[in-house]
């Protein structure tokens, strides 16, 4: 039959309410709770359990706080604005802003951005802020300069548009660099594993048809008391993917539970800390809050393939993940997480002693979050130049066992530095370059094969251009052959024809 | 001994390495290799003592391979370490590793001081001195 969603069927928000204020509320954490599933029975535990916290402690890109600074004497419409030389967004009224958690200070960098802004406010430390207007006849001031604290502001509201993913894909790396990313630092050749979502103890999962957590779901946040206020930014319940926008206070926030981060060579961020209560109020949120790591699925993807589709290298679970060790191919690779279970577990923990002492109190949403959303990628509609555009497609291929010196003759009187090498079917096996060349005559080499690079740096025909030149930059080449699938060469791309093709366009 | 060789365009095509093992007879680990047309590192590992690890020093030397002990160790806070991971999988020798409460626990005998885990560290705690 069907069932609406939320249906209080086991117990009602006012029954829970009622036995919490007379301490009499059975909380468990998600990890106690799947315990007594274990030994006595979903029935049983579904039957006894009121509450079951959860917890969640990792990188949250989207969050940020809405500040009210207050008005100075004579007063300014700050039009620009910083703190500590992070820049806010001044889109607003003459003294709100938005800080972001991954705008990057203007002196320095990676080091510290809007994340670790918000954890200094937090543990009450002094912000410097600065800001810059055009001056009005009501706002007369055109600058400031002054240093701030959170007892200062009138507001400061923690608002983030997307926390608390249900899961999260895994990540690994195929190339042969060291990739920094924000999935942390993977190293070549699958060397790693990492990944980042709270497994069993994850609040959305604990709830994955979406039966209790809503608009206005009271939650522990960053160590205070925060609000659902609603489906997250890129939202995908149907894969198990949601989020939740959240907001609360943030000067009753720990900054144990709130801290900024650098992710090396990708930016700036902030852990939040994020636990729901989920009232079992029907035997579906009762199944939902039993899943274990190992019932909790995600993918592997490899972060090596630049590209919004990544390939799955394999279809893995937290426990595996959580176990330190995945096997791909046979071989056994070290994974690590990027988010801390240690003090997600604390918070499901202090979530649960707040709620047996009666400080917390449970509430039915005003509206439940949708179960469907449609996910959407944003399609380019520019058209940008790919590889086949400009690629140079008459080229001079040599063989393997061709004469060097042939081959210098050759590459002098067209006047190209690269030359590719195919074998008799044309498919390449290396890359030589006119330097490669002169060194072998030096060395008084005969063959080919003797000096080619072997492992060689390609481009498909369909490639975006931006791409091969970053890849070419990264390893210092300045050409590439372009292959197709059976990596038979149909062309190649060099930086010299590139940036005269370039040039013949802007003059144009 | 831990040990780092930094090789240059003169040496860094020449076998110096397994010369240096035949001759002395001592065995050694390669922990960490990166070795570019004309030049090089490699870190390693001497399974050697007293006299033996001297000749091997010397060996080196004369090869015009410049050799540096690698006494430098991390030193995490783990006051603001939040028990992530973050650090550990990266680590190309296993040095760090999480105990069951997640915390972390450096061995300082299999570091090779690559550096990896400062920069992986988002809550930047890791030094290395
Ligand atoms: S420096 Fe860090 S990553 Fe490198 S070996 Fe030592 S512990 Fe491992
Ligand atoms: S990455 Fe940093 S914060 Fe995370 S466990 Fe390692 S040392 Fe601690």
């Amino acid at each position: 039959m069907f069932e609406e969603r939320g249906a209080e069927k086991l117990r009602t928000y006012e029954e829970i309410n009622q036995k919490i204020r007379q301490g009499d509320a059975i909380v468990l954490t998600a990890d106690e709770f799947i315990k007594t599933v274990e030994s006595s029975g979903l029935e049983y535990a579904a039957k006894e359990v009121d509450v079951v916290t959860t917890g969640t402690f990792g990188a949250m890109c989207s969050s940020g706080a809405f500040i009210n600074f207050g008005h100075a004497d004579p007063p300014i419409k700050m039009f620009k604005c910083w703190l500590n030389d992070v820049p806010a967004y001044k889109g607003l009224a003459a003294v709100d802003c938005y800080i972001g958690a991954t705008a990057m200070s203007e002196t320095r960098d990676f080091e510290y951005g809007g994340g670790h802004v918000i954890e200094d406010l937090v543990s009450g430390k002094e912000i410097e802020l600065r800001a810059e207007a055009y001056g009005t006849d009501c706002y007369p001031r055109r600058s400031i300069e002054t240093a701030i604290n959170i007892n200062d502001l009138n507001q400061a509201i923690l608002l983030n548009p997307r926390n608390a993913y249900e899961r999260y894909n895994a990540a690994t790396n195929s190339t042969d660099r060291t990739l920094y990313t924000y999935m942390g630092t993977l190293l070549p050749h699958y060397g790693n594993v990492t990944y980042c979502g709270a497994g069993q103890s994850s609040p959305l999962y604990k709830d994955k048809g979406f039966e209790t957590v809503g608009i206005g779901t009271r939650i522990f946040l960053g160590g205070g008391i925060g609000y659902i206020m609603g489906e997250g930014t890129q939202h995908n319940p149907q894969n198990q993917l949601g989020t939740l926008m959240v907001r609360g206070d943030l000067k009753k926030m720990n900054n144990r539970y709130l801290r900024g981060a650098t992710y090396y060579r990708y930016g700036t961020t902030l852990y939040v800390g994020v636990g729901i209560p989920i009232p079992i109020i029907n035997e579906k949120v009762a199944a939902s809050a039993a899943l274990k790591d190992d019932e909790i699925f995600t993918k592997i993807l490899d972060y090596g393939i630049p590209s919004r589709s990544r390939p799955t290298v394999k279809k893995t679970s937290y426990a595996e993940l959580k176990s330190g060790k995945v096997v791909i191919d046979d071989r056994e690779i070290a994974s690590s997480s990027l988010s801390s279970f240690k003090v997600a577990s604390e918070i499901a923990k202090t979530l649960k002693e707040w709620i047996t002492e009666g400080s917390f109190l449970l509430n039915r949403p005003a509206e439940l979050i949708t179960d469907h959303r449609e996910f959407k990628p944003l399609e380019v509609r520019r058209r940008e130049p790919r590889v086949g555009d400009v690629m140079i497609r008459e080229i001079t291929v040599g063989n393997p066992t061709d004469d060097i010196k042939s081959i210098a003759k050759i590459l002098i009187e067209k006047g190209v530095d690269h030359l590719p090498i195919a074998d008799n079917e044309g498919k390449l096996v290396g890359i030589v370059t006119s330097w490669d060349l002169a060194k072998a005559l030096a060395q008084d080499k005969k063959q080919l094969d003797e000096v080619m690079t072997s492992r060689v740096i390609t481009a498909r025909e369909d490639e975006v251009i931006d791409m091969v030149v970053r890849r070419m930059e990264q390893h210092n080449i300045s050409g590439v052959p372009v292959v197709d699938q059976s990596n038979h060469i149909i062309g190649i791309l060099t930086t010299d024809h590139l940036s005269r093709k370039l040039i013949r366009r802007h003059l144009l | 001994m831990k040990l780092k060789l930094i090789y240059s365009p003169e040496n860094v095509q020449r076998p110096v390495l397994s010369e240096i093992i035949q001759r002395t007879n001592v065995p050694i680990n390669i922990l960490k290799a990166e070795v570019k047309p004309n030049s090089g590192e490699m870190l390693i590992d001497v399974l050697a003592v007293g006299e033996k690890l001297k000749e091997v020093l010397s060996l080196f030397q004369k090869a015009g391979v410049k050799v540096k002990e690698i006494t430098r160790t991390l030193e995490i806070d783990h006051v603001r370490c939040i028990s992530c991971g973050a650090c550990v999988s990266p680590c190309p020798v296993q040095a760090i590793s999480q105990d069951e409460n997640w915390d972390i626990i450096f061995d300082e005998e299999k570091c090779i001081g690559c550096r990896i885990c400062v920069h992986a560290c988002p809550m930047g705690v890791i030094q290395m001195f």
